[in-house]
């Protein structure tokens, strides 16, 4: 398959919580090798939109294609999941030390012992968090937890990663690191799907943008052609800084 | 004055020379705690699972129920256990009564509800973002079980040593199904009861010591295991 094509589709999709609809998306497409953004403001719909494309949630009526091919309720397990990673907004690190932790997606599938040491420790390098590999998680600060989480993530080389506002809980420091390093942990191959509020991700990685409003997609488009104008204040409002 | 200090030091003297007879009571009393405890624990544990994760449409009730036996008195599923395994229970045609089997049915009935609803709260406490994480990281349903547990161990622990403590310490349904045998049934509690009736005091007391030892070093156990020092880092 060639960069540019749809890797993943969603048609149809209605999502309801307690009788309200959460998501109306008539169409949306995500694009291989690319960083496609999704956009809006707070409640919007936007992880719930994520939690459906990374096939988490199940729980919907709609249709989901993966590389062309419908994806049936039962072939949203663990196997097809196993292809991608999520980053998300608060991470849950599971009790243990950092090394446990990024380990941990390596020893579901099954990876010996070996493997996943090399991984984990090119991986830790990269993200420079090799030093922090014995400490329990319970010590880390809040970049500390988030570089451990992307590790984790990126450990599998995932063909779809998933990032949920990953900087939003972040100080200034941290936020600058991942900004400034993210796009060299991502390799040729791999789709990112990204739901983000900040205005440097989105200018520096964005290819394509989805702009959601009150659960439905308002326009999704690349970043040259992507209208910044019809934003609301709060959602990357000043089109100067973006485009 | 002099009888209960004599009683005491012959108490402490039976313990040091651990005398055989008091071993002997003493290792029933484990085995059969040890054995009701395996058992309540296996059925307990994926239960309190199901009822902490999964919706269905008695789960109020059912909560409401097993909130209701953990007070239960260990006399009521004794005399319950005893309709069912006497000569003209259901069960009757098996001669589980007076022998250690019986105890160890009684037992388990009595800290199945505790240990399900022990763990059912530390399963309740854990951070709903596990759940979503082991599955983006890939996990089977095995495996997110598996995970789970892992995450919940020490409050698990903690709730199957406090089931153990409660049988270790509880007398009626001993007293009822199991007869007091010598060397067969006759636990701690109930062997206490039984020297204290035929006046001696001293061997009761060093059962009542080693009792309270066992209790509070259980206790001290849940209390490390849940509460301790740096249990977030563990």
């Amino acid at each position: 398959m060639n960069r540019g094509n749809k890797i993943l589709k969603v048609e149809n999709i209605d999502k309801n919580i307690n009788n309200k609809q959460i998501l109306q998306i008539r169409k949306y497409s995500v694009i291989k090798g690319k960083f496609n953004f999704i956009i809006g403001a707070n409640g919007s719909g936007k992880t719930s939109l994520l939690n459906i494309l990374s096939m988490i949630d199940n729980d919907y009526q709609g249709t989901i294609y993966y590389k062309g091919k419908i994806i049936s309720k039962k072939e949203r397990n663990c196997e097809l999941r196993r292809r991608f990673s999520v980053i998300w907004q608060e991470p849950y690190l599971y009790r243990g030390n950092v090394y446990h932790n990024i380990a941990l997606p390596l020893k579901l599938r099954g990876f010996n012992k070996k493997i996943i040491h090399k991984k984990v420790k090119n991986i830790s390098q990269k993200i420079e968090i090799d030093d922090l590999l014995e400490q329990s998680v319970y010590t880390l600060s809040g970049g500390e937890r988030q570089k451990v989480s992307i590790a984790r993530a990126l450990v599998t080389e995932p063909e779809i990663l998933f990032v949920d506002e990953a900087t939003t809980n972040l100080d200034e420091e941290s936020i600058n690191f991942f900004n400034s390093h993210f796009a060299d942990l991502v390799t040729e191959e791999m789709t990112v799907v990204m739901v983000s509020h900040d205005r440097r991700q989105i200018k520096e990685l964005a290819d394509r943008i989805a702009y959601l409003k009150k659960g439905k997609i308002l326009s999704s488009q690349a970043r040259e052609e992507f209208d910044f104008s019809q934003l609301g204040a709060g959602i990357c409002s000043s089109i100067e800084e973006i485009v | 004055m002099n009888y209960y200090s004599e009683a005491f030091r012959e108490a402490f003297n039976l313990i040091i020379t651990l005398d055989r007879e008091l071993l002997n009571v003493v290792a029933t009393s484990l085995r059969l705690s040890t054995s009701s405890t395996i058992i309540a624990s296996t059925i307990a544990v994926p239960m309190a699972v199901i009822i902490a994760r999964k919706d269905f449409s008695a789960k109020k009730f059912f909560n409401v129920i097993l909130n209701t036996l953990l007070s239960l008195p260990t006399v009521v599923v004794g005399i319950f256990v005893y309709s069912l395994i006497s000569r003209r229970g259901i069960l009757g045609e098996y001669q589980l009564l007076f022998s250690s089997t019986g105890i160890i049915m009684g037992q388990t009935i009595l800290i199945l509800p505790l240990i399900t609803a022990l763990v059912r709260n530390t399963i309740f406490s854990l951070d709903e973002k596990l759940y979503k994480t082991a599955k983006s990281l890939g996990a089977t349903k095995k495996q997110q079980f598996k995970l789970l547990i892992m995450e919940a161990r020490y409050g698990i622990i903690g709730a199957v040593i406090a089931g153990f403590g409660r049988v270790l310490g509880e007398i009626g349904i001993s007293m009822m199904l199991g007869g007091n045998i010598r060397g067969v049934t006759r636990t701690m509690t109930t062997a206490m009861a039984l020297e204290t009736n035929k006046g001696r005091f001293s061997f009761a007391l060093a059962l009542g010591i080693i009792l309270l030892i066992l209790s509070f070093t259980i206790n001290f156990l849940v209390y490390f295991l849940q509460e301790g020092e740096h249990y977030e880092q563990r």
